[in-house]
């Protein structure tokens, strides 16, 4: 094992150790909390964000940023309800939204790969292009009412188990395998790490880059599809600070916001911290204004605990 | 390192704690759940003022929760979906999304949990299409408020005005059915001409940006109606930016205080009242007899009012 990754393990763990104390208060102070309904709801609210951040994931290991994700979810949602209504049949529908996804994921990394722009500049002003696009190609209204056929991707069941619950596992299971099992996979780290080098190494960064991402555009559309189905109805203004929420799971899960390290678990379990921790707040009557307090303080701490240990380690 | 994070978790759950020692669970009073949209909105303040006094009244205990943002209709069904998982014995809900709620609503009566729908009406056909009851709707009449606001501009303008509309956000039913109003009410004075209606999403700062740009585009106007009263407020900005105060008639609804002021200083003309205290007070009222089995009217109208400097100063 090297350092590195004795490192990430030991970062993960701490992670983990922080949704276990987390949910053992909300146990304490709840009968509410440990019911296997009441986990089910968690798991499905928290498989939305935590889809988008897969993808946020492999972009920040590379050392870049998305903040266009929300604004893809509404667009590539709002192409999927157009599809669905006007009879497309599911699998074309579903083709549709993941088109755009990935569409909107490769102009995104060929401005920054080619342009030479910083991320954060060109997802930015994607956030509003796509946004807007998503305004325009609907006159700001809500494409609503599908068939059960397509409802049945948020209300269905395998085993007691919900569908989102289901697909999120699925998405974090392949994508793993991505990251961890592939040559596209290690440059994502490479890249991250040190672009430079990488490039030196006769990798195409450029290449490789505009994929990361696609890989996060197609995260988002496959969100932007649980989504739909869980409204029954895809709104152009859904979708509005994800990029917040899935940073956020990103960083709590120990990826690190300088590139070149990060897990796909680590972010798994941010986004159930995260989840957990607004599901708790509910069910323990406090305010939403105290929430997003709890929920900024978190964030910090998650990180601080990080950093700390790192210097540590060092 | 590890203590750290416990440490830090605990402190969490400690301040967590001592909220939740403010209302404890176990007590033999009804807990009901009022969501709202938002609370960072006057209207909403009022509203959950109106419900927790007459909650506290009735003996009714009140847990009430509210999306970060009003638009986030999905964070809404999450809050639905915790509270049903405490075991509250009605919900009280202003949906953020007409069609969209639904989802959540079926969660609702699947749990057996009695639905009370306030201010702003579920779409019918998607409700009927997933089975979902409501015991009643609290609100009132936006048409009307929004007709109520048509004819009196029709009355202090004689009939001849270029009028721009600030909308709320689209595909909202609330907003929809004040601007049908309005337009409905001002459909018949050949003399009055929409000459722009852009939305501002509800808000006081795109009130004032779309309004200032409406204004280059058709410097002639000289009467606003905005569905909301933060954008009428940003538009009374965008009036005094452009040296017209005074000149252009505003016209708003919510009744917010500040509005109040502003028809009493005189830079706004008028504002259609609406009541959302009694909506919240008429709401626990309704959830106590829902709970006691009894039957409800379809929908409880709650007055809609005109306010002008008139009607302030007879006060």
């Amino acid at each position: 094992m090297t350092g590195s990754s004795r490192l990430t393990h030991a970062r993960q763990f701490g992670t983990v150790l922080g949704l276990v104390v987390l949910s053992g208060v909300l146990w304490a102070l709840t009968p509410h909390f440990l019911t296997v309904p009441n986990l089910l709801n968690v798991a499905q609210q928290t498989s939305i964000n935590a889809i988008v951040a897969v993808g946020m994931t492999f972009v920040i290991i590379s050392g870049g940023i998305d903040l266009s994700v929300g604004s893809i979810v509404a667009l590539s949602g709002v192409g999927l309800g157009a599809a669905l209504q006007g009879g497309l049949g599911l699998p074309a529908a579903l083709a549709i939204a993941l088109g755009i996804g990935v569409t909107c994921g490769l102009v995104n990394g060929a401005i920054i790969s080619w342009g030479g722009l910083p991320p954060f500049i060109v997802t930015l002003g994607m956030m509003s292009i796509v946004r807007g696009a998503a305004l325009v190609f609907t006159e700001g209204r809500p494409v609503s009412g599908f068939d059960p056929l397509f409802r049945s991707v948020a209300a269905g069941q395998l085993g007691g188990v919900p569908a989102p619950v289901i697909a999120t596992l699925a998405v974090y299971l392949v994508a793993h395998v991505v990251l961890t099992r592939t040559t596209f996979g290690r440059y994502v780290y490479a890249i991250g790490g040190n672009e430079e080098a990488t490039r030196l190494a006769g990798v195409s960064v450029r290449f490789h880059k505009t994929m990361i991402y696609a890989v996060s555009g197609l995260a988002s559309a496959m969100a932007a599809v649980i989504l739909t189905a869980r409204l029954n109805s895809a709104q152009p203004i859904a979708g509005m600070m994800y990029e917040l929420d899935a940073i956020a799971a990103t960083v709590i899960g120990g990826t690190s916001l300088m590139g070149g390290e990060g897990s796909l678990a680590g972010t798994l379990v941010g986004a159930l911290i995260m989840g957990v921790l607004r599901n708790g707040l509910n069910l323990l009557g406090v305010s939403s204004f105290l929430q997003q307090i709890v929920i900024g303080a978190v964030i910090i701490g998650a990180v601080l605990v990080d950093t700390v240990l790192k210097r540590h380690r060092n | 390192m590890r203590k750290t994070t416990v440490v830090l978790v605990a402190a969490l759950a400690a301040s967590s704690l001592s909220c939740n020692r403010a209302a404890p669970e176990t007590t033999d009073k009804p807990k009901v759940a009022l969501v709202l949209k938002t609370l960072n909105h006057p209207f909403f303040v009022d509203m959950r003022r109106g419900a927790q006094e007459a909650a506290d009244r009735l003996g009714v205990q009140l847990e009430v929760q509210a999306a970060e943002r009003e638009i986030d209709v999905e964070k809404q069904m999450q809050i639905v979906e915790n509270m049903i998982q405490t075991g509250i014995k009605a919900l009280v809900i202003t949906p953020s999304g007409s069609r969209e709620i639904v989802s959540a609503l079926v969660k609702a009566q699947t749990a057996n949990v009695p639905i009370i729908i306030v201010d702003t009406r579920v779409d019918e056909k998607a409700a009927a299409e997933a089975g979902v009851h409501t015991e009643t709707f609290v609100g009132s009449d936006n048409y009307e408020g929004g007709k109520l606001a048509g004819a009196h501009v029709v009355n202090v303008t004689g009939g001849k005005a270029r009028v721009g509309i600030l909308e709320g956000i689209p595909g909202h039913e609330t907003g929809d059915s004040r601007l049908r109003g309005f337009r409905d009410a001002v459909k018949d004075a050949p003399g009055i001409t929409v000459v722009a209606s852009q939305p501002a999403n509800w808000e006081r700062d795109q009130g004032f940006n779309v309004f200032q740009n409406m204004l280059q585009a058709h410097p002639d106007i000289d009467t606003v109606f905005a569905a909301s009263d933060l954008m009428a407020l940003g538009a009374i900005e965008a009036i005094a930016a452009a040296g017209k105060t005074g000149r252009i008639k505003v016209v708003g609804f919510d009744a917010l205080d500040d509005a109040k002021k502003a028809i009493a200083a005189g830079t706004m003309d008028a504002s259609v009242a609406q009541f959302p205290s009694e909506m919240g007070k008429a709401a626990i009222e309704s959830v106590v007899k829902a709970i006691r089995g009894e039957k409800l009217p379809a929908s409880i109208m709650v007055k809609l009012e005109m306010v002008t400097k008139e009607s302030l100063v007879r006060r």
